[in-house]
């Protein structure tokens, strides 16, 4: 049963003889917005993917049962998944020796590595240098956007103002009252469920049909009420009332497959951005994708130092060639594009396009993760089972640190995702002791009672957290590779602390017994959520890019991902990603029409 | 409990020390199905009880042996390309059957029932913290067992009863945020 109404547009011809409006680098969630609001303001737009375009319905197979699958979700023999102790024991490059064929990030461990295999990068064609970093990439057309964790969550004052709330860092060059308007058009575009809670530090979305809570979720949200703190229903970009104006997307049918998949969903219920954003765009006729096209160079016009275009290296026959264009926007992902710039050096640029402030690749911040409590919740021991899982997602604790108080050991806060309840698979089966009935009876008994969450929290944008291009390393095409400088510091280590000693008060509070706490902390790069390479600012010596995500150095260089986030926040990314690209392409596309860029 | 003929004997085949006796006729004739990929008939009528041990037909659904879990842990471990993780296997199902003879003189498959649970028993007492070859080799075949039991039909729908995996058209189940 398939509900998608429309196949995607079909491949076309790429003319690279003529010069486009604008020329986008990187088809994901910013990537994807940008043609989205381009195209649909008139601009002709040639769109380059690094990967390729997959048929992602064939990959993500998201309603196949375990058992029809020869290997029940993993992937055949000679992929392998990077480990905790991998990421922590070695350093990059992970696959450097390897005698795998191929192997990628830990994603492909999540439980279904067959499903993502094609999605994420090979790690033996892709190295990095540097520290130690779980650098989790997508080279496919929609990029992470194909296997994200759906979490759709607003910033606030408390993120954009946030040194004038607390005296730490820089803020942002806007103020939500800026980007509400856009923040407002996702939703209505794009789709989102939840439900209104009226936070100051977690603005509400045009929300659709919420996720519903299973028992213990319920429990917990009571427990919380009691000591002033919330707990809501997963915010899923996910569309789960439909979307008339979209014809490749379907509504959610909560079928159950978002969990216990590394993400994906075959009827597009939950966003990506093809079928959100590109395919639409298509249908314009003024967008055309070229995939399998590596972009290394963002290419300058030596009379005037304006960017001219972009030089690409075709990934499969390894052939060189320039897409011309009157505005180049770089939207690869925030470490992806800060490579970019870094690899653009020119006479007029000789630091790398954009960077006269010194800053690209600087600022490097993101979500730390990894403490987290589990609980039993005793009423549900041995009762019969219920549909938990067919939902996009559990709940959503937002941030009740420093916000009104002041927390000694750190600043800034953090909030929990978790869930609770029956799954597919009844991963209490691991931890339970023994063997035999009474080892079968328990696993049966406790499979629904358990609930569990963990933080994300803000890490600090820091100056000495950066990556620049390694002088030796070089990828499978030849192009020099980041390496990375980056380590969480106190702040994060002392927050990290608290949440475990949150969580488990929290529990407690609800009556759900705690049955286990994590404190470790995950490895650099684990939340996916790196921002800040290139960060928006109105000072042109402290900042890449002004408040429109322009290069303050080259008018017609726009980049429109997370490298442009001041500062990490404790909410994920993905939408405010979109809300900012939306603001500055309408922006863009404006100062095109008068000819100023 | 009387001990039977075939126990006498495999007692005096125990002494002859062969790495694995063949299993009984019984086993033999449960374990029938499709050859082995990876294992030997023997080692894999082994594993098929051992993981039937773990996860047992009980009252409510079928067990390991039914889910199929030996043929499958066998067909991955047929194409897999680590060595090691292949010999750990065979050399943790010897280990497993020379702790039958040290405690009873007999293979584990010509061991009684009660003396079956024995070893599994023994093994399992330090499951985490291993020191044995066997009990090094018991969390694993722990693992395995529940991976391949609760991913087969048997495990998720006769004996989990999952709910979930279906187009829900009306409203989620579950409760609303109040």
């Amino acid at each position: 049963m398939t509900l998608v109404k429309s196949a995607p547009p079909m491949s076309q011809d790429v003319d690279l003889s003529k010069t486009y409006d604008a020329v986008v680098v990187g088809s994901g969630a910013a990537g994807g917005m940008a043609a989205h609001v381009l195209t649909s303001q008139g601009m002709d737009v040639l769109m380059l993917e690094a990967g390729k375009k997959l048929p992602i319905e064939q990959e993500l197979r998201s309603m196949q049962w375990p058992y029809d699958h020869p290997r029940r979700g993993d992937a055949p023999p000679g992929y392998h998944s990077l480990s905790f102790n991998e990421y922590n024991i070695r350093t990059p490059p992970y696959a450097k020796g390897s005698t795998f064929k191929h192997v990628t990030s830990y994603v492909g461990g999540w439980g279904g590595s067959d499903y993502v295999k094609n999605i994420l990068v090979d790690e033996k064609d892709h190295p990095y240098t540097g520290t130690k970093y779980a650098w989790v990439r997508a080279r496919a057309l929609g990029g992470k956007t194909n296997i994200w964790g759906r979490l759709a969550l607003r910033l606030s004052d408390y993120d954009f103002k946030a040194k004038t709330h607390d005296g730490y860092g820089d803020d942002w060059p806007i103020a939500y009252a800026d980007i509400e308007p856009y923040y407002d058009r996702v939703d209505r575009y794009l789709g989102i469920s939840g439900v209104k809670e009226n936070l100051p530090h977690l603005p509400d979305s045009l929300f659709q049909r919420p996720n519903k809570l299973t028992f213990g979720e319920v429990k917990l949200r009571e427990g919380l009420k009691k000591m002033g703190r919330v707990l809501t229903p997963y915010r899923a970009g996910v569309t789960t009332d439909g979307l008339k104006h979209n014809r490749y997307r379907s509504k959610c049918y909560g079928r159950g497959a978002c969990d216990r998949r590394p993400g994906g969903c075959d009827i597009h219920a939950a966003f990506d951005s093809p079928t959100g954003l590109i395919y639409p765009a298509v249908d314009t006729g003024h967008l055309k994708i070229r995939t399998n096209s590596i972009a290394h160079e963002v290419l300058v016009d030596s009379n005037t130092g304006k960017a001219r275009g972009v030089a690409f290296v075709d990934s499969v026959t390894r052939k060189s060639y320039e897409a011309k264009a009157k505005v180049v926007i770089v939207a690869a992902s925030t470490l992806e594009s800060a490579r970019l710039l870094l690899l653009s050096r020119s006479p007029q640029h000789p630091n790398g396009i954009g960077n006269s402030s010194g800053h690209v690749g600087h600022n490097f911040c993101e979500h730390v993760m990894g403490p987290g409590v589990t609980g039993l919740v005793k009423d549900l021991v041995g009762k019969p089972p219920t549909l938990d899982d067919g939902r996009p997602g559990g709940f959503y604790i937002p941030r009740f640190r420093n916000l009104k108080d002041r927390q000694p050991g750190f600043v800034r806060g953090y909030g929990f995702e978790g869930s609770g309840g029956f799954s597919i698979f009844p991963g209490n089966a691991f931890g339970t002791p023994g063997f035999g009935a009474q080892f079968k009876k328990e696993v049966r008994d406790h499979a629904g009672a358990f609930i569990g969450m963990g933080g994300f929290g803000e890490v600090l944008a820091r100056y000495e957290n950066y990556v620049d291009l390694d002088p030796d390393a070089k990828d499978a095409w030849g192009i020099p590779t980041l390496r990375f400088h980056y380590q969480f510091g106190d702040n994060e280590r002392k927050m990290c602390e608290d949440m475990v000693a949150a969580g488990r008060e929290m529990f407690e509070q609800a009556g759900i017994e705690v049955v286990g706490t994590d404190d470790k902390m995950l490895t650099e790069g684990w939340s996916i959520h790196e921002l800040g390479t290139a960060r928006m600012g109105s000072d042109p010596k402290t900042s890449v890019l002004n408040q429109f995500q322009q290069s303050h150095d080259v008018k017609n260089l726009f980049v429109v991902d997370g490298s442009s986030h001041v500062s990490a926040s404790c909410q994920n990314p993905t939408w405010t990603i979109m809300a900012l690209a939306w603001r500055s392409c309408e922006y863009l596309a404006g100062e095109f029409k008068k000819g100023n860029v | 409990m009387t001990v039977t003929r075939r126990e006498m004997l495999a007692v005096t085949a125990a002494a002859l020390a062969a790495p694995l006796v063949p299993p009984g006729a019984a086993e033999a004739a449960r374990a029938a199905g499709p050859a082995p990929k990876f294992f030997t008939p023997p080692e894999f009528a082994l594993l098929d009880e051992l993981a039937e041990l773990i996860i047992p037909a009980d009252a409510h659904s079928p067990g390991a042996r039914a889910a199929g879990v030996a043929s499958y842990i066998d067909f991955r471990l047929s194409e897999s390309l680590e060595p090691e993780r292949q010999a750990s296997w065979r050399s943790g199902l010897q280990a497993v059957d020379a702790l039958s003879r040290e405690l009873h003189g007999r293979s584990f498959l010509d061991a009684t029932p009660d003396q079956r649970v024995a070893v599994l028993t023994r093994i399992a007492a330090a499951e985490h913290e291993p020191k044995t070859p066997a009990e090094h080799f018991f969390p694993e075949l722990k693992h395995w067992t529940a991976r391949s039991y609760y991913t087969s039909k048997v495990g998720i729908h006769a004996d989990q009863q999952y709910k979930g995996n279906v187009y829900q058209r009306g409203e989620y189940a579950g409760y609303d945020a109040k």
